[in-house]
């Protein structure tokens, strides 16, 4: 019962909505980037990322402070509007050389959910209403409805206590937890994350990486930009270094976690592992 | 110097009288003119060009012209154009639109200062502009602005008393008045001008507990 809340919503539109001709013959990606690029003026952030990511794939993103990580992850959603390049999800493609229309970005959001590192949890609102709000603006959900799911979802991080409550009340690890039952509330096919460990003690971390790997159990597909070696190594299936804005190495995670290829990647490992 | 106590109950009915003026017309402006300032607080952080020409213009008049200026403008100078307004009318209009101004920058300010990632986040969700304005951050906006409004509101009941100028018979005209019958300029004066206190220094008093609440709510 519990995967039932947390596993993807029928799959149907990826294989009925797809055009074939659309549809890459190699692979079965869900997302796809192509010459994703973004510059702040003269400096580029992001150089031409081509990337795919399977549907049920757990992509860990590691790398240096400003290879670019959270920028591509904030690309994909577009918090951060990318300069070039295409983003394709399922049967949807952004073209991000031509202006972007409302409804194209809200379907895109509708299906990808962020999580972030600092949480962002509205202050001011209870803990059940953070996680219902959207379902019930968004997705036009009844109230009634709205709160249901919620409650499922704060049981299945574990925080069903602590509906009536405030963000504030709660613990950092609790609050990214209750961050992530926010965006599974809108049943998302991607999910976003982050960081989501970086301002959390490694206690209180360990709780929300307990919560991601539950989720990917169920074949969530997601993209972790993290720190923690572990995860990226034991939990996600993919592993991929940026530096500089490029893709230096991408594999499976055992294998680049253990025998990379690429000078770039064993040095920062060697520096992660050293630390 | 200090009115007598016969002078009070004498001049207490028509005093309070003023009073009352005082406080409907500071009651219109602020019900007006606290809007307003939302409207062209919005209206200066829109995206579109044109409607934060316009909004920056109407706070930069409302703003730069002192009240005095905007009260004689409309009293006496609109009858020219035809169009004429009762001192009433007149007062609220110049005073909501001082109010609509200056608390458009208290108001901009404010929702400028809650949390980038308040934004990000409901965009991330997927809420609207407009949504996103009245869930997530007016709420947190206005909280923040809730003193600075308050203590504006306090200027604004004072300001009601230039109204004075349009012969609006406010607090002050009726100090005046008696003023001028009686003679007794000093004490009639000093009168109103207690009666402004008594309003004045309870409501300063609300906005320092408003202004203590609000800083908890980051705790709660």
């Amino acid at each position: 019962m519990d995967g039932a809340i947390l596993c993807l919503p029928d799959d149907d539109w990826q294989r009925g909505g797809v055009q074939p001709a659309m549809m890459p013959a190699s692979t079965d990606a869900l997302i796809r980037l192509k010459t994703l690029s973004k510059h702040y003026g003269s400096h580029t952030v992001l150089d031409g990322i081509d990337l795919d990511v399977r549907s049920g794939e757990v992509l860990a993103i590691i790398g240096p402070s400003g290879s670019g990580k959270s920028t591509l992850l904030r690309c994909i959603n577009y918090l951060e509007p990318p300069d070039g390049g295409t983003i394709t999800i399922g049967s949807m493609t952004i073209d991000a050389a031509r202006p972007v229309a409302r409804a194209e970005l809200s379907g895109l959001r509708r299906r990808v959910g962020m999580v972030f590192q600092s949480f962002n949890l509205f202050p001011h609102m209870s803990v059940l209403r953070n996680v219902s709000l959207a379902q019930e603006r968004v997705l036009g959900r009844g109230r009634a409805e709205a709160e249901e799911r919620s409650m499922q979802l704060l049981k299945r991080v574990g925080l069903a206590d602590k509906a009536t409550q405030f963000p504030v009340r709660c613990s950092g690890g609790q609050q990214q937890r209750i961050a992530i039952a926010r965006s599974l509330a809108l049943d998302p096919e991607i999910m976003l994350f982050d960081e989501p460990t970086s301002a959390l003690d490694p206690e209180l971390g360990l709780e929300v990486l307990a919560v991601m790997r539950e989720l990917a159990e169920t074949g969530m597909t997601m993209i972790v930009v993290t720190h923690e070696m572990g995860f990226a190594e034991n939990v996600s299936d993919t592993v991929m270094i940026m530096a500089d804005g490029h893709i230096v190495e991408k594999g499976p995670s055992k294998e680049i976690m253990r025998n990379p290829q690429q000078e770039r990647t064993k040095r920062f490992l060697r520096a992660v592992h050293d630390r | 110097m200090f009115p007598t106590q016969d002078e009070i109950s004498a001049w207490l009915p028509d005093l309070l009288g003023g009073l009352s003026i005082s406080l409907q017309v500071t009651a219109f402006s602020l019900l007006i003119g606290i809007p307003l300032g939302l409207l062209l607080a919005l209206g200066v952080l829109a995206r579109s060009r044109w409607l934060q020409v316009i909004s920056l213009f109407l706070v930069e008049i409302g703003r730069g012209a002192p009240a005095l200026v905007l009260l004689q403008f409309i009293y006496f100078g609109l009858p020219t154009t035809g169009l004429t307004l009762g001192s009433f009318s007149a007062a609220i209009i110049a005073l909501a639109w001082n109010t609509g101004a200056y608390t458009s920058e208290i108001i901009r300010a404010s929702l400028q200062s809650v949390a980038h990632g308040q934004r990000e986040a409901a965009e991330a969700l997927g809420l609207n502009r407009f949504d996103e304005l009245r869930y997530v951050l007016l709420p947190q906006g206005l909280r923040v602005a809730l003193p600075a409004l308050l203590g504006f509101s306090i200027l604004i009941f004072q300001g009601t008393s230039l109204c004075f100028t349009i012969a609006l018979p406010e607090l002050v005209s009726r100090a005046y008045e008696i003023g001028s019958t009686t003679f007794r300029y000093f004490p009639a004066l000093l009168a109103a001008g207690v009666l402004y206190a008594a309003i004045s220094i309870p409501a300063a008093l609300l906005v320092s507990h408003v202004e203590k609440r609000a800083g908890l709510y980051a705790q709660r």
